[in-house]
């Protein structure tokens, strides 16, 4: 697939991109499971952002949610160009996995562990390292028991919902 | 829940009111690398005090900020007290197979948890005293920049206004359609892993066939009055410099200044 392929997107693609992004910021402001392991729902929207969009405009849409979100409910944590490269990081995985691909298992788990040693253990933890000053050891400790439980989680969801979301692609 | 609607805005009538958007979004930028500039006692104390001035300025009830804070306060005493026990150096008071507590530590916890908690209290200043909109037209004039690297600024704009316009009337929807599964026996909140994985199929699909909907019906509206891609187009919301911004200049080249000659080479 050509950059210029990827690069090429209508007004009807644009209005979608920008109502996939509200759908991301509000899957964000869910979240489920147990109070020692909550799951947010915002990963479903970065999933949704690679798959539909690929890479790039799905990049792009992660950095409008994260910037309109913050405009809606502030960045917790405060404002950080960091956590926009963060949220640009994730769809761009996904869509270099999913875009125009037939649903896989396997393209699946690689993805989700990419993004979550990538983006959540590595990008994220910089960012803590950088903005708080804070030791890279203790930020990792801290992250660990999270990421280790949550991404297998996230594959569950992101394949009921790569198939769902393909039905209708379908459909259209 | 009906806040989210609204986002954090408070209505307020003080000086940072009547900033424009762009000079405080900005400084609550450039605020969190003018904070690594801190690094003594005398420092910290200086940005606490304008953090705290700005916050005054706002003439909000403490409460506003509190509620900024409170949900992050155990993330930031926890933060606080791992760096408390990974930090070594300076006289060591206490040790226990990797646990440390030493005075590098103690200090190194407590600058941390200030540069936490000001971080997100500027923040706050920001987001509860500019209506979302402003903040993203803010958004965008800081973008603007990047035309010259051949990013597509006007598309990009266009997305951030209609995500920004479709985020309440799709949280409406999404509840709604909750709400219509539920009554048809629909469980979001019990069973096991991949049945709870499974529930979120019924809330998924229907929201994204009508935003798939919507942005046909959208798209079509746009073109009909006369939207063409790339096509020079006027604005109509314009954001103007007032004298109120030279306070907040005033207020930022004060703090750098003093950070500058205050902080240990």
């Amino acid at each position: 697939m050509t950059i210029k392929k990827l690069l090429k997107i209508d007004l009807q693609g644009l209005v979608m991109l920008g109502i996939v992004i509200a759908m991301k910021i509000i899957l964000g402001r869910f979240s489920f499971g147990p109070a020692i392991v909550k799951v947010g729902l915002g990963f479903i929207g970065s999933v949704m952002l690679g798959y539909l969009f690929g890479p790039i405009w799905g990049a792009v849409g992660g950095c409008i949610s994260d910037l309109v979100s913050s405009a809606l409910f502030g960045n917790q944590g405060g404002f950080f160009i960091g956590f926009t490269l963060t949220a640009m990081a994730g769809p761009f995985i996904y869509g270099l996995f999913f875009y125009q691909k037939p649903v896989k298992i396997w393209r699946i788990i690689v993805a989700t562990l990419l993004v979550t040693l990538i983006v959540n253990i590595g990008m994220n933890t910089l960012w803590v390292h950088f903005l708080y000053g804070m030791n890279l050891k203790a930020a990792l400790i801290q992250r660990a028991p999270k990421e280790l439980i949550v991404p297998w989680i996230q594959m569950f969801i992101d394949y009921f919902v790569l198939q769902a979301i393909s039905r209708v692609k379908i459909k259209k | 829940m009906s806040k989210i609607l609204i986002g954090r805005y408070v209505p307020g009538n003080s000086l940072v009111y009547k900033m424009d958007p762009r000079g405080k979004l900005l400084v609550t930028i450039l605020f969190i690398f003018i904070i690594f500039l801190a690094n003594n006692w005398v420092t910290y104390a200086i940005i606490t005090i304008f953090s705290f001035l700005a916050v005054a300025a706002t003439k909000l009830k403490a409460k506003v900020f509190w509620d900024g804070v409170k949900p992050l306060i155990w993330l930031i005493l926890f933060t606080s007290v791992l760096q408390l026990f990974f930090t070594t150096g300076g006289q060591i008071y206490w040790n226990w197979i990797i646990f440390t507590i030493s005075s590098y530590g103690i200090t190194n916890a407590i600058y941390i948890f200030i540069r936490f908690t000001l971080i997100i209290l500027i923040s706050t200043v920001m987001t509860v005293t500019t209506m979302p909109l402003e903040i993203a037209d803010a958004m965008e004039w800081i973008l603007t920049p990047l035309k010259y690297v051949k990013v597509p600024i006007d598309k990009i704009a266009l997305v951030m206004s209609i995500a920004l316009r479709f985020v309440p009337t799709l949280f409406d929807e999404t509840l709604k359609i909750m709400n219509a599964q539920r009554s048809r026996g629909a469980d979001f909140n019990n069973g096991g892993l991949i049945k709870r994985a499974k529930a979120i199929t019924p809330l998924l699909v229907p929201l994204f066939i009508n935003s798939l909907e919507t942005a046909v019906d959208l798209s079509t509206a746009m073109e009909s009055r006369g939207y063409r891609d790339g096509a020079n187009r006027t604005r109509y919301r314009i954001l103007k410099w007032s004298k109120y911004d030279l306070y907040e200049l005033a207020y930022f080249i004060i703090l750098v200044l003093l950070l500058l000659v205050f902080r240990t080479k």
